[in-house]
């Protein structure tokens, strides 16, 4: 009777399988590291202005070329000033290497003065490079209603 | 019984239990740190060099973008101008392109206007739907 009582002892395991959890965690490490793009260029932190009718950009990202524009005038296009006559001669190879396919994205300081832009906009035209995104940050209806 | 005392009994196998807290904690690490740079904005197509449209002034809607946020209104040929405030004109140009479908936003800047003014007015535009702008500095 003794013995009878000892073989109702669970024998199953009751411990969760935890060595696969590595091979889990690892796989998901190694998707995410292979499927991460770095920025090719260094992050400026300019106020862009705000707009409601912000729309991503359908485009592949080696299409879109950032063009930043400061407050003082000055533009950058890959970590490099530029000089504003300069534009479209540095624009233009660019276009030609995407296969016409190039979007500009002018990211621009909200306070910059129009006719910087205007320059811009003007070099970009010479360099054929007539797709323009003007980068604004989505404006929420809320906060604009309180103002 | 020396025999049996002899046998080793250090488990011959690596320590995997804590292997998986490095990988979420490598794996949050990333996740935590990663910044998405969206590709977002207002797109407009400019026209081409030496692409010049000659266009009835009764099919412009001039809106002219003063330094101080203003918008002087003036349709076609009328000398009249009406001063408002951005937000006003989605309303208007749903209005107008109602009455004529052949319109055309000019949005013309003065040089000393901030950006964001000029902003303010596309953005009006692209909310109203407007597919024909044009984009001009004041002189």
């Amino acid at each position: 009777m003794i013995q009878g009582g000892l073989k109702r002892k669970s024998k199953a395991n009751s411990e969760i399988p935890s060595s696969s959890l590595a091979d889990m965690a690892f796989l998901l490490l190694i998707f995410f590291m292979v499927s991460t793009t770095f920025p090719k260029e260094k992050p400026r932190r300019l106020p862009f202005p705000e707009a409601e009718a912000t729309k991503k950009i359908d485009e592949p990202r080696k299409n879109i070329l950032h063009v930043w524009l400061e407050k003082d005038g000055s533009v950058y296009i890959n970590d490099v000033r530029v000089p504003m006559s300069d534009i479209s001669g540095i624009v233009a190879p660019i276009y030609d290497q995407t296969d016409r396919k190039l979007v500009v994205s002018l990211r621009a300081d909200r306070d910059v003065p129009y006719q910087f832009v205007d320059a811009v906009t003007k070099e970009l035209q010479e360099a054929h490079a007539v797709r323009v995104t003007f980068h604004t940050n989505l404006e929420q209806r809320v906060t604009r209603e309180r103002r | 019984m020396a025999f049996m005392r002899k046998k080793n009994r250090v488990s011959g196998e690596i320590p995997t239990s804590s292997m998986a807290d490095i990988a979420f904690l490598l794996l949050i690490f990333f996740l935590v740190t990663t910044v998405f740079d969206e590709e977002k904005g207002l797109s407009i197509v400019l026209p081409e060099p030496q692409e010049t449209v000659e266009v009835s002034q009764k099919n412009v809607l001039h809106l002219i973008v003063r330094a101080d946020g203003i918008v002087e209104v003036k349709r076609g040929e009328s000398p009249s101008v009406q001063p408002v405030r951005p937000q006003e004109i989605e309303t208007i140009w749903r209005v107008e392109v109602g009455q004529n479908p052949n319109l055309i936003a000019a949005v013309k800047t003065y040089p000393d206007a901030p950006y964001r003014n000029m902003i303010a007015v596309l953005d009006q535009l692209h909310k109203a739907g407007a597919d024909r702008i044009s984009l001009q500095i004041m002189e």
